[in-house]
């Protein structure tokens, strides 16, 4: 297990380091200059040349990259080109938004899916368990933005129970306003995350109602429903914590569509902000954290199953 | 500059393009910036806080180094002044200075400074402060709009009079002073100018969130009518729907950047009206004319007189068409719609005469910019045998490949600044447009020390741009601008440009 594990968190370094290159690199690879950004049209070349200059960004590429992961091991993120403000206090600052924002969403997709995913699987044949999956295959169907201005048109516009758009300048400091503020977003990424995990709910409820252990729970007594419930719903809570680890990245996806349409000040709309801008150093360093925080996911999930399951120790 | 927010969506009721003509209307009518969409008095409510819907977010509030009009639209005027400034009508009038006077030789400018103004951090303006503003912009090149000061030979202060002295005269210098070149900051001011800002104006910076708003507070101290509201908060809100959808839940009180073609939405439950103003925004079609088959004048000529720009006006719901590179609002404007009418047949036949019937052409354009335009082109393009192929690119790949390399066909972007000729007579401007006789009329027109015929000169020196066939323009854009029912004194003029908010007033009915 210890050798496990190790091996694991030799993978998770590589594949952070794989990842910063790539990172770098791409982003050298992007049109635009930002020292051309900064001095905008009608400027000199000695402007541009001056800015470029004072941000260091006419030295060697490995150099630069150098310098930024030595940074990272020092644990400091670099500054913001444009405005000279540590990447950390503003990732932290943006977290406020994005993380609460992606909880509340996996919380509303989770509330829809797990008893409405093991139903359709339980009265699958019969109208209602139809109607279910019918209903889900149309939902994760639903584009984001459109499900998004449908919940504003109806709880902002026409009732004004919840704001439009924004997030209290104030942050947290009014925690009712600010919950309010995520609520019709989480609701949008949730329903239609709910949905698609909802599928996966009931095809994974139906294969454990045909596993050997099930049915030999129900040969020796159980009914059905109560086998599945006792033996066979573990096993799937354990394959939808692995769904839900892979979710991690499409929830950080989705922010970035949800935060522009509610223009929430999160994670998402800083990077399409900072990529705009060619803040390099910012973006580089914004991509790796959230990079890191998939791969530290896959990780644990993985450990998890390791010491959770143990088909997978005999499976070695 | 150029503007790089979103064109705004396509036309889709006949209704709101007839509205909005009919709003321009009434603005050209009424024929200034004090529109106020309420008649009735208000009552100014000196506590106010308003929130104010804009497009683009600054990347840092520099206004030294960094470009962008998204800077000069909220610091200039509100925060930071100089000493002389400019009004919603383009007029030039005194601001840190009571009054100026230029000699008759133009090379002498006398200011006096007006006495009494603070800074935002309590400290007094001095002459000195001006003296040294000035010179820092002159001495050096890598701050904004340095080359503006290059006829000040020197900057002087005696008492409260402050002198410049030119070696040359220039008819531009004022209206440059009433820009960034001419901004008042304290000497030596240690505050970090990328994210706070310390100047003179009826403002105080605040705070900024960034990626979501800034907010300016009244300054209590100012030496002037002091502001209305207590607090004005700018929401940069890209996206126009939800925009809207702030508007009408009532979390916003202004949007600028607004899409005529949305008015109905905006106006439909009374609280808001859309009022539309004049703006220097030129859609501006350059053609690079280095290259084959662009090189050939009846080709340039052909595709100008086979758009269509006042099907592109209708669709965009507001603005007016422009044919020649000086938009109304300008000196030097002049109607140039003779020298290349819409006309498709014509510019079939141009097109045979170069021997150039079947055109495949790349047009490069900013993604930001949403795709009306681009369709109206590609279709007037085709009805005349030019394929369009449109390249839509992010505005950092459109700098480095059209604005620096020069490497495009075709490119469309929105220039915003006012008076901006210049760049036509700069042959290395990405425009590629390289004449010496506009050089030199342009020249002769700085060096005027007749405004009438600094005018005159500008206008020759444009219709001969037009003439060129240069470039195209497509239209001359508005300033759209949705106000709520409660608010007064919202500036409705070339709005993306500068926001002058000191006579913002919120009240009651």
């Amino acid at each position: 297990m210890i050798r496990y594990a190790l091996n694991r968190v030799a993978l998770l370094i590589v594949g952070l380091l794989v990842a910063s290159a790539l990172i770098f690199l791409t982003l050298r690879v992007l049109p635009g200059d930002i020292a051309q950004l900064i001095a905008g049209t009608n400027s000199t070349p000695e402007q541009v040349a001056a800015i470029s200059d004072r941000l260091g960004l006419d030295r060697p590429l490995p150099v630069q990259y150098i310098e930024w992961i030595g940074g990272l091991l020092r644990g400091d993120l670099g500054a913001s080109l444009l405005t000279g403000t540590p990447v950390i206090d503003e990732l932290v600052q943006k977290a406020q938004v994005t993380v609460p924002l992606g909880l509340m969403a996996m919380a509303v997709a989770l509330v829809i899916a797990l008893p409405f995913g093991v139903l359709a699987a339980v009265r699958r044949g019969r109208a209602d368990g139809t109607a279910l999956s019918v209903g889900a295959q149309t939902l994760a169907a639903v584009p984001v933005v459109w499900a998004g201005m449908m919940l504003v048109v109806v709880f902002a516009v026409w009732l004004g129970w919840l704001p439009a758009q924004g997030f209290p300048r104030g942050g947290w400091d009014d925690p009712a306003r600010a919950f309010q503020s995520l609520l019709l977003p989480a609701l949008t990424i949730g329903i239609v995350e709910g949905a698609m995990l909802m599928r996966f709910v009931r095809s994974a409820t139906l294969q454990a109602v045909g596993q050997d252990y099930v049915r030999t729970a129900a040969a020796k007594g159980l009914t059905r429903n109560r086998a599945l419930v006792r033996h066979g719903l573990p096993a799937v809570g354990l394959s939808i914590i692995t769904v839900l680890g892979l979710q991690v990245a499409g929830i950080i996806v989705g922010a970035v569509v949800i935060e522009e349409l509610f223009t929430l000040p999160g994670i998402g709309r800083m990077l399409v902000a900072d990529v705009g801008n060619r803040d390099l150093i910012k973006v580089q360093s914004e991509l790796l954290v959230l990079t890191g925080m998939v791969l530290i996911i896959g990780f644990l999930v993985d450990l998890f199953h390791r010491v959770v399951d143990p088909r997978q120790r005999e499976a070695e | 500059m150029i503007r790089r927010s979103p064109l705004s969506r396509r036309a889709s009721l006949a209704a709101a393009a007839v509205l909005a003509a009919g709003a321009l209307l009434l603005t050209a009518c009424a024929g200034n910036a004090e529109p106020g969409p309420t008649s009735t008095e208000v009552t100014a409510d000196p506590s106010a806080s308003v929130a104010i819907r804009l497009v683009l977010e600054p990347g840092n509030l520099d206004v030294r180094e960094t470009a962008g009009a998204a800077l000069d639209q909220i610091l200039i005027d509100n925060i930071y002044q100089g000493l002389v400034s400019r009004t919603a009508e383009q007029e030039i009038v005194p601001a840190l200075a009571t009054d100026y006077e230029v000699s008759p030789d133009g090379l002498t400018y006398t200011f006096t400074l007006r006495e009494g103004v603070t800074f935002h951090d309590g400290q007094e303006l001095t002459p000195q402060d001006v003296v040294w503003s000035l010179t820092q912009v002159k001495q050096n090149p890598a701050y904004r709009d340095s080359a503006r000061l290059a006829n000040v030979q020197a900057i002087a202060a005696e008492g409260q009079t402050i002198t410049l002295t030119l070696s040359a005269p220039d008819s531009t210098l004022l209206w440059s002073l009433t820009g960034r070149a001419g901004l008042i900051l304290k000497e030596g001011d240690t505050i970090d100018r990328k994210t706070d800002a310390n100047g003179t104006g009826p403002f105080v910076f605040s705070d900024w969130k960034q990626g979501d708003s800034i907010t300016f507070e009244r300054n209590e101290d100012y030496w002037g009518e002091k502001a209305q509201v207590a607090e004005v908060v700018f929401s940069y809100i890209p996206n126009t729907q939800a925009a809207i959808n702030g508007a009408l839940a009532g979390e916003l009180d202004v949007l600028t950047g607004f899409d005529a073609n949305l008015t109905d939405q905006l106006e439909a439950n009374g609280d808001f009206a859309v009022v539309v103003g004049p703006s220097t925004d030129k859609g501006t079609l350059a053609m690079n004319s280095t290259r084959p088959p662009l090189d050939d004048v009846r080709v340039r000529q052909a595709i100008r007189q086979a758009i269509d720009k006042d099907a592109i006006v209708e669709a965009l719901g507001a603005g007016r068409t422009q044919f020649g590179p000086i938009p109304s609002l300008d000196p030097g404007y002049e109607d140039l719609s003779d020298v290349a009418p819409f006309d498709p047949d014509a510019a079939k036949a141009l097109l045979a005469e170069a021997g150039e019937e079947d055109l495949d052409l790349t047009l490069t354009i900013p993604a930001s910019y949403g795709t009306t335009v681009t369709q109206i082109l590609v279709s007037n393009l085709n009805d005349v045998g030019i394929s369009l192929n449109v390249t839509t690119v992010e505005f950092g790949a459109w700098l480095n490949d059209v604005y620096i390399n020069q490497d495009y066909e075709l490119s469309f972007v929105l220039h915003t600044e006012a008076r901006d000729f210049e760049n036509w007579a700069n042959p290395d401007y990405y425009f590629t447009y390289d004449n010496p006789e506009v050089q030199r009329l342009y020249a002769e027109s700085v060096a005027s020390t007749d405004e009438a015929e600094a005018e005159a000169l500008l206008a020759e020196a444009a219709r001969i741009v037009s003439e060129d066939m240069a470039a195209d323009w497509l239209y001359n854009g508005a300033s759209v601008v949705g106000v709520g029912t409660h608010i007064t004194g919202m500036p409705s003029t070339n709005v993306n440009e500068r926001l002058n908010l000191a006579e913002l007033v919120e009240g009651s009915q």
